[in-house]
């Protein structure tokens, strides 16, 4: 079995990361179900992954463990997803960016997402674990340069 | 011709003690501080009238004269009050009326005593000065009262007008009379002013008193509007509370009151015009318990509801003529109108609710189901991608069907959120000018997964740009959703035809099928949510029965619309119509939308589908 674009891969992600260890991403999900299926796309795939349950847990990861992106889902125990968002706006003015992934596609809340400033709003079912892992160097890529253009 | 003279005159000045007795009497049944004012006025007048015929003209007693001038005075003083009762005067035109009046009194007094003598035109002054204020006093509430009225139901308005009327005639007689010397002394001229002074007090005392022959003539007019507007307040008035407003403020009108109310059977008041509930609940009350106490003043008939027995009430004001039986019967049909208006706008919105839950379910639903689906999805990917392990032909077989039919499931979910969008008004349209054949080309594309070895979907297209001005995806939805409807219903197969044309500023776009087609009288359920036709050939097909009608909706709101011709064992055509670039601009400020400018794009809101 040749040694191909797997392993590449993953060397792709470790390079990504700029600090020589794999490019940490932070699921704020309620629903542990999705969280686990997403965990084993992104760990298979060479991230390292931390699972919040409550936005609690993810602002708490992101102080202890700071992440390099954010997927964060926007029905949430303790708060709303877009709360959240304003929060990380408010406490971590340079945060990585934040993917939004919703059961909910209304118009509306495209918006409001994207005017808080995430880089995508996504309706889950429409994607699959591989979608998202593959688009999560871009995403990482364009939260670096919109982090510099803000600076 | 000097006996009529005389004659008439008695029959005038008789008239007016009729019309004092008469008054006197009705103001003893009623009573309330207006109509005092304005039964004084005229027995006074009456008293004045009667006190002229007393004794020998030529020689007049000095005292009958003066009590006949300050009754005179006050008569006039009187309506002036009465005026001042509901549109009060302001503190100095209150104090110059007083003033006039102390100075007349004051003049009239020198007449009979110092001047009774005097020169002919010193007494012509000194009648004028008296006649001249008395002309002030009536005058100003004739006017008012002619101004008010244009704004009151048109029953009050007549009265009103009545009134102003027979007053304005005596003030012009007097005038005449005192103005028009030797040449009005004739008897010819007494017959003529004596007679218009006969007319004038039948007019006087029927704004008094109206007789219900004159209450039904004044209402013609009302009754004739309501018969015009009934329909427009019985069946379409957009919610049970406005009906009863509007129910209400006709009552008020038909019976010339100034307030109306309708209660509920628990007696909750679900309309009040030109009347607070606490006020007219008291007003009930009084009703109630001295249903003699203030006759007439407000009138209540019951309202048959479902639920008990409501009722509709109308409240006098100051120029309501009596609420008679006439009234009351009037008041009782009209009720019967207005309760089946009332019950069919509870059926309505009850209806309205039930619409509205369902809506709720299809938006609750629908995203409820998108957590399971996502996960479905996920899991079958990775299977498919061979990240849970190597899977042998027939287990990477099982996760493609799979993997399709979640993709299914996923624009199922889809089709059910955006028709409760469209249902609650939540639906936005991205509206760009687009060419018709490259979204037809694409929705062809869209649809090829479906298309077998029976089926040929041949795509037909001008060679021309057609520029529509449309939310692309939603059109591209259209048209995917005609071809797959064409290749479901076709299961013999058959050439399938998308023909995209423009002509006459409408963009067209028909899908063609060979299929089962559908009978006439199934064609109308095609276009309703969740209508699917369910024949044998079609049971086992499956839909949700929304495609057609998210189709029609959304064409609607971009200014088009479907159509379908059809024939049983033939085929179908379903067209998409749709308004061409230049003409969508024309229209985009139609009917069905409202668009706003944004960003280089625009959107269209939909509204509440009412329910009727």
């Amino acid at each position: 079995m040749p040694a191909g674009p797997l392993e590449a891969g993953i060397l792709a992600r470790w390079q990504l990361s700029g600090r020589g260890s794999p490019a940490h991403v932070l699921m704020i999900e309620d629903d542990a179900t999705i969280a686990d299926m997403y965990r084993v796309q992104l760990e298979h795939d060479g991230y390292r992954v931390t699972i919040a349950t409550t936005a609690e847990l993810g602002f708490t990861t992101m102080t202890a463990n700071p992440p390099d992106i954010v997927l964060l889902d926007l029905l949430l125990p303790d708060r709303s997803g877009f709360e959240v968002l304003a929060s990380l706006n408010e406490r971590f003015p340079s945060h990585p960016p934040v993917v939004i992934l919703s059961n909910y596609g209304e118009p509306a809340m495209i918006d409001r997402g994207r005017s808080l400033g995430a880089v995508e709003y996504l309706v889950k079912s429409r994607v699959t674990p591989a979608d998202i892992s593959g688009q999560i160097p871009t995403w990482i890529e364009l939260g670096r340069r919109g982090g510099q253009g803000e600076s | 011709m000097t006996q009529a003279a005389a004659l008439l005159q008695n029959l005038a000045a008789a008239g007016f003690v009729a019309l004092g007795v008469a008054i006197a009497y009705r103001w003893y049944r009623e009573r309330g501080r207006a109509q005092a004012m304005l039964a004084l006025a005229l027995i006074t007048l009456a008293v004045v009238a009667a006190l002229g015929r007393v004794g020998d003209p030529q020689h007049p007693l000095a005292v009958l004269s003066l009590v006949e001038i300050v009754g005179f005075l006050l008569s006039g003083y009187f309506v002036l009050l009465f005026r001042n009762e509901f549109i009060p005067l302001g503190s100095f035109a209150f104090q110059a009326a007083n003033l006039l009046l102390a100075i007349s009194i004051v003049v009239g007094i020198l007449d009979v005593t110092a001047l009774a003598h005097a020169d002919p035109r010193v007494a012509t002054v000194i009648v004028l000065e008296i006649i001249g204020a008395w002309a002030i006093f009536t005058g100003e509430p004739i006017a008012r009262f002619w101004l008010a009225s244009r704004n009151l139901p048109a029953v009050q308005r007549a009265r009103m007008r009545f009134l102003s009327f027979g007053f304005a005639v005596l003030i012009a007689i007097l005038f005449i009379s005192v103005l028009g010397g030797s040449a009005l002394r004739s008897p010819t001229a007494i017959v003529v002013t004596e007679l218009v002074v006969l007319m004038v007090i039948p007019a006087i005392y029927v704004s008094f008193a109206p007789p219900a022959l004159l209450r039904r003539i004044w209402r013609m007019g009302e009754e004739d509007e309501l018969r015009a507007a009934i329909q427009d307040l019985l069946i379409f008035s957009p919610t049970r509370e406005v009906l009863a407003e509007r129910a209400a403020t006709w009552a008020m009108r038909l019976l010339g009151g100034n307030a109306a109310f309708i209660t509920d059977p628990d007696g909750k008041f679900i309309a009040n015009a030109g009347i607070d509930p606490a006020r007219a609940a008291h007003l009930m009350a009084e009703q109630r318990k001295n249903p003699l106490g203030a006759p007439d003043r407000v009138v209540a008939v019951p309202l048959p509801l479902t639920d008990g027995q409501g009722s509709l009430g109308v409240v006098a004001g100051p120029f309501s003529p009596v609420f008679g039986t006439e009234e009351i019967t009037q008041l009782r049909a009209y009720a019967s109108s207005v309760s089946a208006g009332l019950e069919r706008a509870r059926v309505t919105e009850r209806m309205a609710a039930i619409e509205s839950n369902k809506t709720q379910f299809l938006n609750l639903a629908s995203h409820e189901l998108r957590g399971p689906v996502t996960v479905i999805r996920g899991y079958v990917s990775m299977l498919e991608g061979g990240l849970l392990g190597h899977l042998n032909d027939r287990g990477r077989k099982a996760a493609a069907m799979m993997s399709a039919k979640a993709s299914e499931m996923n624009e199922l979910i889809d089709e059910m959120v955006e028709a409760a969008r469209l249902e609650d008004g939540g639906l936005t349209l991205k509206l760009v000018e687009s060419d018709l054949r490259d979204i037809a080309r694409s929705a062809t594309f869209s649809v090829a997964p479906l298309v077998d070895s029976r089926h040929q979907v041949d795509l037909d297209l001008p060679e021309r740009r057609v520029r529509v001005k449309v939310d692309p995806d939603r059109t591209k939805t259209i048209i995917a959703n005609l071809l797959s409807n064409a290749i479901k219903y076709s299961p013999n197969g058959g050439p399938i035809t998308c023909h995209v044309r423009a002509r006459a500023g409408i963009a067209r776009v028909a899908v063609s099928d060979h299929g089962l087609g559908i009978a006439p009288q199934n064609l109308h359920m095609l276009f309703t949510r969740f209508g699917r036709v369910i024949t044998p050939e079609t049971e086992h097909l499956k839909g949700t029965g929304l495609g057609l009608f998210l189709g029609r909706q959304l064409a609607r709101l971009q200014g088009g619309d479907i159509t379908v011709i059809s024939v049983p064992g033939k085929g179908s055509t379903f067209t998409l119509h749709l308004p061409s670039a230049s003409a969508a601009e024309a229209s985009a400020n139609g009917a069905t939308s409202s668009a706003h400018g944004a960003a280089g794009e625009e959107r269209v809101h939909t509204n509440r589908r009412s329910t009727d």
